[in-house]
């Protein structure tokens, strides 16, 4: 009895397209990706029923429950330190989103909103956790 | 004259281990991005400059204290009145409409940021349509 299937010539796939496919799919995904970069120390943000939405973007400020600062993973030491990175990066920041800590003292969220402004940021945004079923507001 | 080159056997690059590499980076970059929007309070900052005075009888003002060693949330005072977390909103909603205009935050630097957004939902849900923080003039600044 012969085997009729080893004469047949190898299936080959054609992998040319599925090669472009994921070339294209990397790069949509490389271009769009913005990644999460969490700070060094643990924030719980407050919670709230109302709230907007923001684009997600760099250089977001993190406030910690003793009042550490951080720029997305780098940290921040002190108010001055903050005050110049945020003069120089205004341009891409626009909005500033302060992620601080619900357990962080009014004080210090005051003082880095007074830092924002003198360094010529409008506009800021109070990071509130994520949980579904909020108002969105404009 | 011959071209030697036909005779040789056609130059094949190997695609596999390029490919299996763009997998790992498609698939880590699929991974780590994320659309979703993050959820905030907007916070317009008034120009720099001239401090604004712009207390008048007519806002809302909200006294919150420094709280007390093991106490969760400051003692409030709106308007002269102490008033606890849970009537808040209801004494918010109460307010006439030129009171809705704004609502002053005076607060210690030790209350919890926790209570300040939860002040700040509330007044949201109120139709306040502006929120403004006291600060202490410093000397200097």
């Amino acid at each position: 009895m012969k085997i009729r299937r080893s004469r047949r010539s190898a299936v080959e796939l054609m992998m040319a397209p599925l090669i472009d496919a994921t070339f294209l799919l990397l790069v949509f995904f490389m271009v769009a990706s913005q990644t999460r970069v969490p700070p060094s120390f643990p924030v719980e943000l407050p919670d709230s029923l109302t709230r907007h939405a923001f684009p997600m973007k760099r250089f977001n400020l993190f406030i910690g429950r003793e009042g550490l600062m951080s720029i997305d993973d780098s940290m921040i030491q002190g108010l001055d330190e903050l005050e110049v990175f945020l003069a120089k990066n205004k341009k891409a920041i626009e909005t500033l989103i302060i992620k601080a800590d619900k357990g962080a003292l009014h004080g210090y969220v005051i003082d880095a909103m007074e830092r924002a402004k003198r360094a010529g940021i409008e506009d800021l945004a109070i990071g509130v956790k994520e949980t579904p079923g909020g108002i969105m507001i404009d | 004259m011959k071209d030697t080159r036909k005779k040789r056997p056609k130059p094949e690059i190997n695609m596999t281990p390029l490919i299996d590499a763009v997998f790992l980076l498609l698939i880590f970059f699929m991974v780590a991005t994320s659309f979703a929007p993050i959820p905030g309070i907007l916070v317009k900052l008034p120009p720099p400059g001239m401090p604004q005075t712009s207390q008048t009888p007519q806002n809302l003002i909200l006294r919150i204290s420094d709280p007390d060693p093991g106490v969760y949330n400051g003692v409030m005072v709106l308007n002269e009145n102490i008033i606890s977390v849970d009537r808040l909103l209801g004494a918010f909603q109460a307010a006439t409409l030129k009171q809705k205009e704004m609502l002053i935050i005076q607060s210690g630097r030790s209350v919890l940021h926790d209570q300040i957004v939860l002040i700040m939902d509330l007044a949201k849900r109120a139709d306040i349509k502006k929120i403004g923080f006291a600060m202490v003039a410093r000397e200097g600044i």
